[in-house]
């Protein structure tokens, strides 16, 4: 398998603890290790790779910074090496300023629609460090509190399906009633032939029911 | 395959609110653009991918914050993929730009968009955006989801949509779907899971709550 140059990740690493983040050691004293560790708890690690830092929960950030935008594409290998070597989701963070601007969005279809992992850009690495900060406190956060989480709606259909049989043209709510009672399932009305439509419904509406479903 | 020419909905609102990218997508990147109600979802980009267009002073403003969580949630139950792209206010004529300023609020909403899979992009203008949505267009298609049916409804097949979209959680594209591969709704009422899964081209998941709702056993005490 991949050798250990290509191993972006530190046995153990994914594991991080709430509220703690594990840095390549190569952030040490850079102006974002110095922000985030008054917010975080953060530890130093060699040898993590193409990572920069490791967060909570199987994610890590992939960090590129304005020179590397503007002096080519070596950061693009470095992104296709860690996609191939592992499965843990990646977050790149870019340095998007007014010199490297021009170069996002080639980037930008590089990473999330090519790659598809997720990139979010910064204008330095005072801002990168108040989202690695809502990043780190997103991953310890109760399972449930994320607004934007698929849910599931326990909510019982038949108001629903009445409004459904509703759209069947020529029938109102009275007749949507009366359908349902004999026919009770979607399945069952549109199964239902002329003759057995004309015990709940006059014929007309029958005709024009049965038509509607088999047309 | 690749010949197709790329189609995309577009919600009749998007007319007012971003006419550039529906006159770039037509005129400049030769995209078929279809515009109809496609109550709450501002474009669809294929079978299962719905695409969001929020102005960053809209996205970073946190009274909007409900309406957002509203939005993203709604298409979360209705697609398999939500997208939302963040787009550079316009700068009107004689306005000087204004720095953007970054609140916690903005970090703290784009990491939760993330965490639950949102897919983020960023755009500078219209015309970007526009850009993003062919990309995004393109992708699908060769994953083999892109919106390959008569997007045109017309006669009876207004009724049978109008009764599709009446179905919880049936995106506008799905219930097209269903519409135009079914030779009828009795065909599609008597058909499997499998079977629907591949003709409305929707998960097996999504296939299968239309399969309950189709066999649901009405209640009337339920509704009174």
């Amino acid at each position: 398998m991949a050798g250990i140059e290509c191993t972006p990740v530190r046995a153990g690493a994914s594991s991080v603890p709430c509220g703690h983040a594990i840095g390549s050691e190569k952030w040490r004293g850079t102006e974002l290790a110095r922000l985030l560790q008054g917010k975080i708890k953060l530890v130093f690690e060699d040898g993590l790779g193409l990572v920069d830092f490791h967060l909570s929960n199987r994610t890590c950030i992939l960090y590129i910074s304005e020179s590397d935008l503007v002096s080519g594409n070596a950061f693009r290998r470095r992104l296709v090496r860690f996609r191939k070597a592992c499965n843990l989701n990646g977050i790149v963070i870019a340095e998007k300023t007014r010199l490297s601007d021009q170069y996002y969005p080639p980037v930008q279809n590089f990473v999330v629609l090519e790659l598809g992992m997720a990139l979010l850009p910064v204008t330095n690495q005072n801002e990168a460090a108040q989202l690695i900060f809502n990043l780190v406190q997103e991953r310890s956060r109760e399972g449930n509190s994320n607004p934007f989480m698929r849910k599931k709606c326990f909510q019982l259909p038949d108001a629903s399906l009445l409004q459904t049989v509703q759209k069947i043209p020529g029938v109102g709510k009275v007749k949507a009633l009366q359908l349902l009672q004999h026919f009770p399932s979607i399945h069952k009305l549109s199964n239902a032939s002329v003759a057995q439509l004309e015990t709940v419904v006059g014929r007309t509406i029958a005709l024009s029911i049965h038509s509607f479903f088999t047309q | 395959a690749g010949i197709r020419t790329l189609c995309i909905l577009a919600d009749s609102r998007e007319i007012s609110s971003g006419p550039e990218v529906i006159s770039y997508l037509k005129m400049s990147l030769g995209v078929k653009v279809e515009v109809c109600s496609l109550g709450g979802c501002d474009y669809i980009v294929s079978s299962r991918l719905a695409v969001e267009r929020k102005s960053q002073s809209e996205f970073a403003n946190s009274a909007n914050r409900s309406k957002l969580v509203d939005r993203i949630q709604h298409l979360q139950h209705l697609f398999d993929r939500v997208c939302l792209i963040i787009e550079k206010d316009r700068i009107k004529q004689g306005e000087t730009s204004r720095t953007f300023q970054r609140t916690r609020y903005y970090d703290s909403t784009l990491s939760a968009l993330i965490s639950a899979g949102v897919q983020v992009l960023f755009s500078s203008s219209q015309e970007e955006t526009a850009g993003l949505l062919k990309e995004l267009g393109l992708l699908e298609q060769r994953k083999n989801t892109g919106i390959d049916v008569p997007t045109e409804v017309k006669g009876h097949k207004q009724e049978v949509m109008q009764f599709y979209l009446s179905i919880p959680n049936i995106s506008y594209i799905t219930a097209l779907n269903l519409c135009q591969r079914f030779d009828s709704i009795r065909q599609m009422a008597n058909s499997s899971v499998q079977v629907i899964s591949a003709r409305a081209h929707v998960s097996a998941q999504k296939a299968e709550e239309l399969y309950r709702y189709v066999h649901y056993m009405f209640e009337a005490e339920m509704v009174a």
